[in-house]
């Protein structure tokens, strides 16, 4: 189904697959987890601040912005992993090629070598 | 024009012209292309106006501050969401196999938004702007450009929620920017004017600037670019999970990176320093996804020179991440300090907008109009002028004001009068119109190239210049 130049295929070798999931794994856990510490202390320093500081409720209202777009994504998050978006992570990238390239083969405009030939 | 071969679908496989109404993504694209050139005339008069040489010297109308702001908001709304709509109109159907919930309201979205964007100019240039920066937009036409960014979520969202099976992770950041653009721009747009005053109003303004960048643009950026690199390279992204990690440490890291606008004001010290941890915390998220699409062209790298679509995007993303780690260092404190409402903030902005999603939207328009006209393009040299013309340009210009804005932070550190600044600022305001005449020059190349093809004139140049392959082989 891929292109044979590029050499492809969804019949990776599985090795290759299992080292790139390692990587991804890796880069998650080391990006994620840092950041995950950082803003983690930092919004109790701000739970800290408010609850001690008459003038500490001024800072609510960004937070607050912040807390319920990211309220919306964690249940979407949730939403996701409950229906299975994350079962076979790496199907829908050679789905959406497929369906490009059968979109393609039956497009309206002209292919390229004909294009060519006529210049 | 010649017809290549088209055969038949197999039943219940949609067909492209069931999916796509290629009328409307021109018009989307030509309204983007109307509206850069207002902006991009309103930064040519600002550049002349700071080496004090104003042509339209004693127009209250088309003073200076007013047309700094249509520059900003035609951009903004004017170009980028007219493009992002004419790429969307494309791209979520041919994702989801399912076309918008409807046609007749995508036209009357595209009728609408020109309304939003003429109306925004008008009222900005009779003195009505609002005190926010990009939030310019008079108070009477927010509710509509909010009703406007509703219908915009509905028609999409309806194909994408009923898509099958996992999302592809285009899918995913176009959702996220639906919701976001709505939430950004009510946000920024009544909380400070009609909820907020004060000082949470100017930190409410900080997360709306930066939000329209990071949760309008930079989305739907980025997953047209999951979406065009894999099918111009024709191989998929590297890894898909790591296209998800992406997604999610920028839907929660991002939201708070604004406030870093707002560094040394009385907004509460964790907040600000919580903004600066959270813009860090992004740029590491951004690496995630440069690895991604580096690891894609891996073995293609042929495609950086032989396809131009595909030499817009990756010149895009190298100036991302450059712009990304400066970001990340400009962010803290002691940066701050030196580089504060200087020219390297203004450097920086042209960067991500110009450095980055025009050239993105560039690259996408390079492929598709031959599609859409179905013709090749007029001139593949002309498709190579403007490429080059355009990424001079805006590198020479960033270099430009990144320079001045040290030396201006200089200036200003060590107490120098206000008047030095300006003097040793003008060689580089200077510098800094040639580079935007450059620009300027490669968008008046791809002009004259669109209307000659459209026109169906051809010209006696070999097609085998890297334009060719906009077609889309690598």
């Amino acid at each position: 189904m891929m292109n044979s130049e590029t050499n492809v295929t969804p019949t990776e070798t599985v090795s290759a697959s299992r080292r790139r999931s390692w990587i991804t794994a890796a880069l998650a856990v080391a990006i994620l987890v840092p950041s995950l510490f950082g803003f983690g202390s930092k919004f109790l320093e701000f739970v800290a601040l408010v609850r001690g500081d008459v003038d500490g409720a001024f800072a609510v209202t960004p937070v607050v912005n912040y807390l319920l777009a990211s309220l919306g994504f964690l249940c979407l998050f949730a939403w996701a992993v409950l229906h299975g978006m994350f079962h076979d992570i790496e199907r829908p990238k050679w789905t959406m090629l497929e369906n490009e390239q059968r979109l393609d083969r039956h497009a309206p405009w002209p292919k390229l070598d004909a294009l060519r030939k006529t210049r | 024009m010649s017809a290549g071969t088209v055969t038949t679908l197999p039943p219940n496989q949609p067909e492209h012209e069931n999916l796509v109404e290629e009328r409307l993504v021109a018009w989307f694209f030509v309204a983007a292309l109307v509206y850069m050139a207002v902006s991009f005339l309103g930064g040519l008069l600002m550049a002349l106006q700071l080496v004090r040489w104003n042509p339209l010297q004693g127009s209250e109308w088309l003073s200076p501050g007013r047309w700094r702001m249509i520059h900003t908001n035609a951009i903004a709304y004017g170009f980028l969401a007219n493009a992002f709509l004419g790429a969307l109109h494309w791209a979520v159907p041919r994702l989801t196999l399912r076309p918008v919930l409807s046609r007749a309201l995508s036209y009357f979205i595209f009728v609408a938004w020109q309304v939003v964007v003429l109306s925004t100019a008008a009222g900005i240039l009779m003195g009505q702007a609002q005190g926010i920066e990009w939030g310019e937009t008079p108070v009477w036409i927010d509710p509509l450009a909010l009703a406007g960014l509703l219908l915009v979520a509905i028609n999409f969202m309806a194909p994408i929620i009923k898509a099958e099976g996992p999302l592809y992770v285009t899918l995913w950041y176009f959702m996220a920017a639906f919701v976001w653009t709505f939430l950004t721009y009510a946000m920024g747009n009544f909380l400070p004017e009609y909820f907020v005053p004060g000082t949470s109003g100017g930190a409410i303004a900080g997360l709306f600037i930066h939000d329209l960048v990071g949760l309008f643009v930079t989305p739907l950026g980025w997953g047209l670019m999951y979406y065009f690199v894999p099918i111009l390279l024709q191989k998929p992204i590297w890894s898909h999970g790591l296209s998800l990690v992406g997604f999610w440490g920028l839907a929660f890291f991002y939201p708070l990176n604004g406030i870093h606008h707002f560094l040394y004001t009385p907004i509460p010290m964790f907040l600000q320093y919580g903004a600066v941890i959270a813009t860090i915390a992004v740029e590491l998220v951004v690496t995630t996804v440069i690895i991604n699409f580096f690891g894609t062209i891996w073995g293609s790298g042929k495609a950086v020179v032989n396809n131009l679509p595909i030499r817009w995007f990756y010149t895009g993303m190298v100036l991302y991440f450059i712009t990304c780690f400066q970001c990340a260092l400009q962010v803290t404190l002691t940066f701050q300090a030196l580089i504060h409402f200087t020219d390297w903030v203004v450097g920086h902005a042209h960067l991500v907008m110009f450095g980055v999603f025009t050239m993105w939207l560039m690259g996408i328009m390079t492929y598709l109009f031959p599609r859409l006209l179905r013709r090749p393009w007029y001139s593949y040299t002309l498709c190579e002028w403007h490429y080059w013309l355009s990424t001079a340009g805006i590198v020479s210009m960033f270099i430009d004001l990144t320079l001045a804005g040290v030396f201006q932070g200089y200036a200003w550190a060590s107490l120098q009068p206000w008047d030095v600044s300006v003097e040793l600022s003008e060689p580089f305001w200077i510098f800094r119109i040639f580079a935007g005449l450059t620009i300027i020059a490669g968008q008046l190349c791809f002009a004259w190239n669109l209307l000659m093809t459209w026109l169906g004139k051809t010209s006696d140049e070999p097609a085998t210049s890297a334009a060719t392959n906009a077609w889309g082989t690598a």
